[in-house]
């Protein structure tokens, strides 16, 4: 056939998405936070040795976005936003597992999702001194 | 031969399909197809997806707890061959799968009979809500009127009979 191909463009303009989506950047699991929640894990996340290369040296860490904060009033700020209100509310119901999906295939009961209160974890400013 | 579990739409897995991936923490997600991979590095929630049995189970779409379901599961637990034993289990998945699948089918026959009861229900509604587009409000109109004055008619009458009777019956009541 002559003339040149057919040059229209389909799926334009969401490179940065996909860009987000690759499993190089992945992030976090909801089933990983809720192993993070656990006390034992939780303390050790929250009171991290200074490293240079993370954000504000790993000093402040939310523990339900899995993210650091360069300091306190980023991360107080950052308690009050959408994004993290979104998040509790998502992890106010179990996460999702491997057995769930097996158990939705009919290899064993399949027991809805239980329901639980989440709260942020408290300002740095209001916590204690040591 | 293994046949798998997808994990997000948790339908069989056959050798030779599907992709893995194995999160830094060693689990293993297995997909079905680049569908179910797509969405799950979308961190789309399955039980949130329509087209997924999660969902399907959550919402009370398909039957979710049995003791039927029991049966076929990963057990763990290493088994000498048996002839006789082998033979036996085959008869019983056999008998398994039936059970299981009349109870599924009851399940999803039952849901839809409510929604049949409210349907009946909600017809009902709409023809007596509505039923001036049937019958016409006007239709016999005259003859109920005739109807009315004929009975006025009478009780007027009756009215005029009863007076005196009641009368009657106050003054047996004073001579009393």
């Amino acid at each position: 056939m002559p003339g040149p191909y057919k040059r229209k463009k389909y799926h334009f303009g969401d490179t940065h998405l996909k860009k987000r989506w690759r499993t190089k950047r992945r992030k976090k699991d909801l089933d990983e936070i809720n192993e993070d929640l656990k006390p034992e894990k939780a303390a050790q996340l929250l009171d991290q040795e200074v490293d240079l290369d993370k954000p504000g040296d790993a000093q402040f860490y939310c523990l339900h976005c899995a993210r650091y904060f360069i300091d306190e009033t980023a991360m107080n700020d950052h308690f009050r936003t959408k994004v993290h209100k979104r998040r509790m509310k998502a992890l106010e119901t179990e996460p999702y597992t491997i057995e769930e999906s097996e158990k939705a295939a009919g290899h064993g009961s399949f027991v809805p999702a239980k329901k639980r209160k989440m709260e942020t974890q408290q300002p740095l400013s209001e916590e204690p001194p040591p | 031969m293994r046949i798998d579990t997808c994990y997000f739409c948790s339908s069989r897995i056959y050798p030779g399909h599907g992709i893995q991936f194995v999160r830094n923490d060693c689990k293993i997600f297995k997909f079905c197809r680049s569908k179910c991979h797509k969405a799950f590095k979308r961190k789309k929630n399955p039980r949130k997806v329509k087209w997924t049995k999660a969902y399907r189970k959550t919402v009370g779409k398909e039957l979710a707890i049995d003791p039927s379901f029991e049966f076929e599961r990963r057990r763990n637990v290493p088994l000498k061959y048996d002839r006789e034993f082998w033979q036996k289990t085959v008869e019983a998945i056999k008998k398994v799968e039936d059970i299981k699948l009349k109870r599924q089918n009851t399940f999803i026959m039952q849901r839809l009979r409510k929604g049949r009861e409210l349907e009946t229900k909600r017809d009902i509604k709409e023809v007596q809500r509505d039923l001036s587009l049937i019958r016409s409000p006007a239709a016999g109109l005259r003859e109920r009127e005739e109807l009315e004055d004929s009975i006025v008619e009478e009780v007027h009458d009756s009215d005029e009979e009863m007076d005196p009777d009641e009368d009657d019956a106050r003054m047996e009541v004073a001579v009393n």
